[in-house]
């Protein structure tokens, strides 16, 4: 369980890249969407998250055969889908644990 | 306010900027389409949140770059837990040690050699505070700033020049 938590906004870059293989545009209107317009990421934001993410192998380059000049592709390794994995089913854990805490009681 | 992103991209590591500029302009281009939609706010708060995270991330590309931490979960992982090479070493304590009873000792021995001379000196009088005025006091604050910063550049760049972040991706054999 390393890395874990992961912070929101990778979580939701790893999530729109889990889907399909994206560039980095695709993924900026993908995060927000799924967010509901509640985490919008800045260009620098997001290439600094995409250069650490490819350092730690999480994500990889894809070629596109008929993408444009400028357009990089990127998809989830094995890797990167086993730790949005681990992160999904912990996730699901506190929300369990969460659910049974402020469930009223019995008296 | 395109231009200016580009010319912002100049801030990052010539690497970061070599991989990644072209890229990264192609989707502020995209973005850019996109917000003529909306409203002149909006395309100034957008412009602005843009502006702002390419400033920040130049400034972490940098320190990444100077402090070796080349993986992102390396970077998260050491915020929690210290390394061997970065713990406090014991022999460090004890010098400080050392070094804090010398220091009393002198004041000690200072005062007894000052109660030993004979009170010769003439009554000097009240030490009138120096006077400064607003123009001087912040040309003082720039330069001191202006000093600081040249000094952290010049730390930062003797660092990168050792090429000291490249020590965590050697591989031994």
């Amino acid at each position: 369980m390393e890395a874990l938590p992961l912070s929101e906004p990778v979580l939701l870059i790893l999530l729109s890249l889990a889907e399909r293989p994206r560039h980095g545009y695709s993924i900026l209107k993908n995060v927000e969407e799924v967010s509901d317009g509640r985490v919008r990421l800045s260009t620098g934001t997001l290439y600094g998250a995409i250069r650490r993410l490819l350092d730690g192998g999480w994500i990889e380059r894809f070629k596109e055969d008929d993408s444009p000049r400028g357009r990089q592709a990127y998809r989830l390794t094995a890797r990167g889908r086993q730790i949005l994995r681990q992160e999904v089913s912990r996730m699901k854990q506190l929300t369990r644990v969460a659910s049974l805490c402020m469930a009223p009681k019995e008296t | 306010m395109l231009s200016l992103c580009r010319y912002l991209l100049y801030l990052y590591p010539t690497a970061h900027r070599l991989e990644y500029g072209e890229e990264m302009v192609a989707v502020l281009h995209e973005r850019q389409a996109e917000s003529w939609d909306s409203g002149v706010v909006a395309r100034w708060v957008f412009w602005a949140r843009e502006i702002a995270g390419l400033l920040c991330g130049a400034l972490r590309e940098h320190v990444l770059a100077t402090t070796g931490l080349h993986s992102w979960v390396e970077f998260r992982l050491r915020r929690f837990s210290m390394r061997s090479e970065f713990r406090f070493p014991k022999a460090t304590g004890w010098l400080m040690l050392v070094i804090l009873a010398a220091v009393v000792m002198a004041i000690e021995k200072a005062k007894a050699i000052s109660a030993s001379l004979p009170d010769t000196h003439p009554y000097v009088g009240p030490i009138q505070p120096a006077q400064f005025s607003v123009i001087a006091t912040f040309a003082v604050v720039f330069v001191a700033g202006c000093v600081i910063g040249a000094v952290g550049w010049a730390v930062l760049f003797a660092l990168r020049r050792s090429g000291v972040q490249r020590l965590s991706e050697l591989r031994l054999r």
